[in-house]
């Protein structure tokens, strides 16, 4: 066996093996339902041509043989491609088989997901032997497709990729975009179908079309700009556009709940309440580089406390009745006095974990997080927390007569805070103290010979992000209007974890789009709400193999890279190579 | 010339291995002190114990004539001792200048409030941080001036990073500074550069240095005073010439059949 052909059949089986899970976990035939494009194209169609089509990119990409990049021949990055999409189909095809040898119902006791929607969907309704058939036809023209893809020149891949990926974001967001555009009176039949609800062909081929003619036009001019001055106006442009960019996202976001209606307001906040407690857990974990498995204890500590402090009762057997520790004050008085007690509680969490690093410092902080669930649901704390039940009748953050409890009105409650955390978060990165963290992350012993008081950054890490996270806590209190211990599940600590992990540790941005891909998109799509753990999980491990640093990663180095060279060359111009520099004088000093 | 660091009767031992056997040595306001000694000898672990990394079973430290023992390496640095490290340790994500800033962090005050706010007192603050620290650098000359402030230290030369931590050093403002064979990894050329650094150290920012050093030409150069040191305990102390002929030294260094 060759090279090729040995890396195409073990990227067919990868492939193939993804395929049959995503048919057996019931993924495929759930998805079905949702159309992206036409009535031709559902997600669950999608689901089915990615694992060929990824399969052949795996198989002909780009290795390092001997200190040097291969890339494989056009001929036999097509043939090993067309081996890869092709297996993957056999497989499911294959499998497809034998499971119609054993029988659907049988297999179904087991596997409850497999039905005999799914096998429709997976013949495409044309039975067996043919089905299979399809299967692998399809999967060697995908394979085919994904082998070419790779040696096509990027300047034509890009603005294709780039447009593929906006058409399916577009389907994706079917739940908001028809709205906005409905509620702008702008029509949109063209665009979006009120059958299908996805996209139609129209409208998929021109949101392609756009979309790839802007990337390539963008991607045209920014290679213009660099070749003909290098380095010139980039300052002052980039300001600019930081700012037209900063008005631009501020008018979407005041404009947004009052288009997209309760639904989209309503998961918004969510969103909203997730970008604040992972912008706490940023700042411990991703500034202060101490790994945090219990986060959502300090959600806990502000949902709990906000109640408490505001005049939330207990649900018992006698009905409502008010906890034996309980203060009837504003929900603004309380708030310096929840994030107090979250700063408080987060700086006496870190007290005795000082001297840990990593591994422990990450079981200890696991433990705290069970050990708050398991405090309020206690028997010891029941006439505070009211144990299992939870507490009742959290008080509205009415300001100025404005009730925050519809969704529109909570979501501009919850974007003011996150506004302020996003602030803290953005200053604090570039000061001081943000590099104290920064240089503790990097090397703890060193950060101290160097004059950072460790132990004091540490508390200080804990502290803050305590505080975000409390608010975000007591956001959610008002939000729901009722605090129960099942809504702090260890699952609250993950998630936020996987929000700062998917962004990139320690970067702002990547926060926000963290929380809107994990929170906003699962919400959106109620197909998804099934599978989401799932899918988490593939993110994470997506991410930490093809994107270790994030979706943002919080260095500019990416877009400063390029550019650096560029200085490099001009300031070498003028002074002279800087490293052979010769330094005689060196020698005649003596 | 007044006494700054001195150490008496330093012990210090890892499981039965005595690192430290009793050490003593002093340096004196405005000195050069260079610490020799073959491998093992302990020297390394002198720099740990006084900057505070850790501590020592026996003796005594003074700085100004004020006990250091016990103290966070943090508070030490902040009394006025620096040091570089035997194998590089930057902060290597972090750029050139930040680097340097971090230095600075012991010399400065503002806090998260003043941060939050943008206090006039913090932005000056944070100005004056930027420039003693881009000063520190210049100390180098256009070694890391220019485009390579805005660099993540990672990328930089090994020559560079060496530079970088003596920076960094120097960025802390402190009376005495500790490096830890600085010339290690160095070509010739380099290393006769950093020895007139050395120097500078000295003659320009007024610095009292006590440096570990295996090149025998840059002890010659820059020491006023030489110490050696064998099985974590002193051996000779003197000039360079007398260091250089001390039987013992020699003997430490090539064997007792040569000195025989």
């Amino acid at each position: 066996m060759t090279v090729g052909t040995r890396t195409g059949v073990r990227a067919g089986l990868i492939g193939g093996v993804v395929l049959v899970y995503l048919a057996m976990v019931g993924m495929i035939a759930a998805f079905d339902d949702l159309n992206l494009i036409g009535e031709q194209v559902t997600l669950g169609l999608v689901l089915l041509a990615a694992p060929p089509f990824g399969a052949a990119l795996l198989a002909v990409r780009p290795r390092v043989v001997g200190g040097r990049v291969e890339r494989p021949e056009p001929r036999a990055a097509l043939v090993t491609g067309m081996l890869a999409g092709g297996l993957s189909g056999a497989v499911l095809g294959a499998w497809a088989l034998v499971v119609d040898a054993i029988g659907i119902e049988r297999v179904r006791q087991v596997f409850v997901a497999v039905s005999p929607k799914l096998m429709d969907i997976i013949t495409f309704g044309r039975g067996l032997p043919v089905g299979a058939v399809i299967l692998l036809v399809g999967g060697v023209v995908l394979g085919a497709v994904g082998g070419v893809w790779r040696t096509i020149r990027y300047d034509l891949r890009r603005p294709l990729s780039v447009g593929a990926g906006v058409v399916l974001l577009m389907g994706l967001l079917q739940r908001i975009v028809p709205t906005i555009l409905d509620e702008l009176s702008i029509e949109r039949d063209w665009l979006y179908s009120k059958v299908t609800l996805g996209l139609t062909w129209l409208g998929a081929i021109v949101v392609f079309v756009v979309a790839a003619g802007v990337t390539a036009f963008v991607m045209d001019r920014r290679e213009r700009a660099g070749a003909a001055a290098p380095g010139a106006g980039t300052v002052e442009g980039r300001r600019a556009f930081r700012g037209v960019l900063l008005l631009a996202v501020a008018f979407g976001l005041i404009v947004l709940p009052q288009l997209a209606g309760t639904i989209v307001s309503e998961i918004l906040g969510s969103v909203g309440v997730y970008v604040l407690l992972a912008l706490g857990l940023n700042i411990v974990t991703g500034y202060a580089g101490m790994l945090h498995l219990g986060f959502g204890a300090f959600f806990l500590i502000g949902a709990y406390s906000t109640a408490l402090l505001t005049g939330a009762n207990l649900v018992t057997a006698f009905g409502l009745v008010a906890p034996q520790f309980s203060a009837n004050l504003d929900f603004y008085v309380a708030l310096p006095l929840v994030i107090a007690l979250g700063a408080g509680v987060g700086a006496l969490l870190a007290a005795p974990v000082l001297r840990l690093r990593g591994d422990y410092l990450a079981i200890v902080t696991l433990a705290f997080g069970q050990i708050a669930v398991i405090l309020v649901t206690s028997n010891w704390l029941q006439p505070i927390t009211g144990g299992p039940q939870g507490l009742r009748d959290v008080t509205d953050a009415e300001l100025l007569g404005v009730s925050f409890r519809t969704p529109q009105s909570f979501y501009y409650l919850v974007v003011a805070f996150c506004v302020i955390a996003v602030y803290v978060s953005w200053r604090l990165a570039s000061s001081r103290t943000g590099r104290a963290w920064n240089a503790m992350r990097e090397d703890e012993q060193v950060a101290d010979a160097m004059g950072v008081n460790t132990p004091r950054y540490k508390l200080l890490g804990f502290a803050i992000g305590g505080a975000i996270g409390a608010v975000g806590g007591a956001l959610f209190a008002v939000k729901v209007g009722t605090v129960q211990p099942g809504s702090f599940e260890i699952l609250v600590s993950i998630t936020t974890l996987a929000i700062v992990i998917l962004g990139g540790l320690g970067s702002v941005p990547g926060v926000v789009v963290g929380a809107l891909v994990l929170i906003g998109l699962p919400g959106l799509l109620s197909q998804f709400e099934e599978y989401r753990l799932l899918i988490y999980g593939a993110v994470l491990v997506a991410i930490m193999i093809l994107r270790p640093q994030g979706l943002i990663p919080n260095v500019r180095r990416s877009r400063e890279l390029q550019e650096e060279e560029r200085t490099q060359d001009a300031w070498q111009q003028i002074f002279g190579e800087p490293e052979s520099e010769q330094e005689p004088a060196a020698e005649d000093a003596r | 010339m007044s006494r700054l660091l001195e150490v008496s009767g330093i012990t210090k031992h890892f499981g039965g291995l005595y690192a430290l056997a009793g050490l003593d040595l002093h340096v004196d306001e405005g000195e050069i002190v260079s610490v020799i000694g073959p491998n093992g000898a302990g020297k390394s672990t002198l720099f740990n114990v006084t900057t505070g990394l850790y501590p020592p079973d026996e003796g005594d430290i003074t700085f100004r004539g004020e006990s250091i023992v016990g103290r966070r390496p943090n508070q030490i640095t902040k009394l006025g001792i620096a040091r570089t490290f035997q194998n590089v340790h930057l902060f290597p994500n972090m750029t050139v200048l930040e680097n340097a800033m971090v230095g600075q962090h012991c010399r400065t005050r503002s806090g998260v409030f003043g941060t939050i706010l943008q206090t006039p007192r913090t932005r000056r603050e944070e100005r004056e941080i930027r420039e003693r620290a881009s000063r520190a650098l210049g100390f180098f000359g256009p070694r890391l001036a220019g485009y390579r402030q805005d660099q993540p230290a990672f990328v930089l030369s090994y020559a560079n990073r060496r530079r970088l931590e003596m920076a960094r050093a120097l960025a802390t403002d402190p009376t005495l500074i500790l490096l830890d064979e600085p010339t290690a990894g160095m070509n010739p050329r380099e290393t006769l550069e950093l020895r007139d650094h050395i120097v500078r150290m000295r003659d320009e920012l007024g610095l009292t240095v006590l440096v570990i050093e295996h090149d025998m030409r840059v002890v010659k150069g820059v020491s006023d005073r030489v110490i050696a040191c064998d099985y974590g305990r002193k051996i000779a102390e003197g000039t360079y010439e007398e260091v250089a002929h001390d039987p013992q030294v020699i003997e430490a260094y090539l064997g007792t059949k040569a000195a025989g």
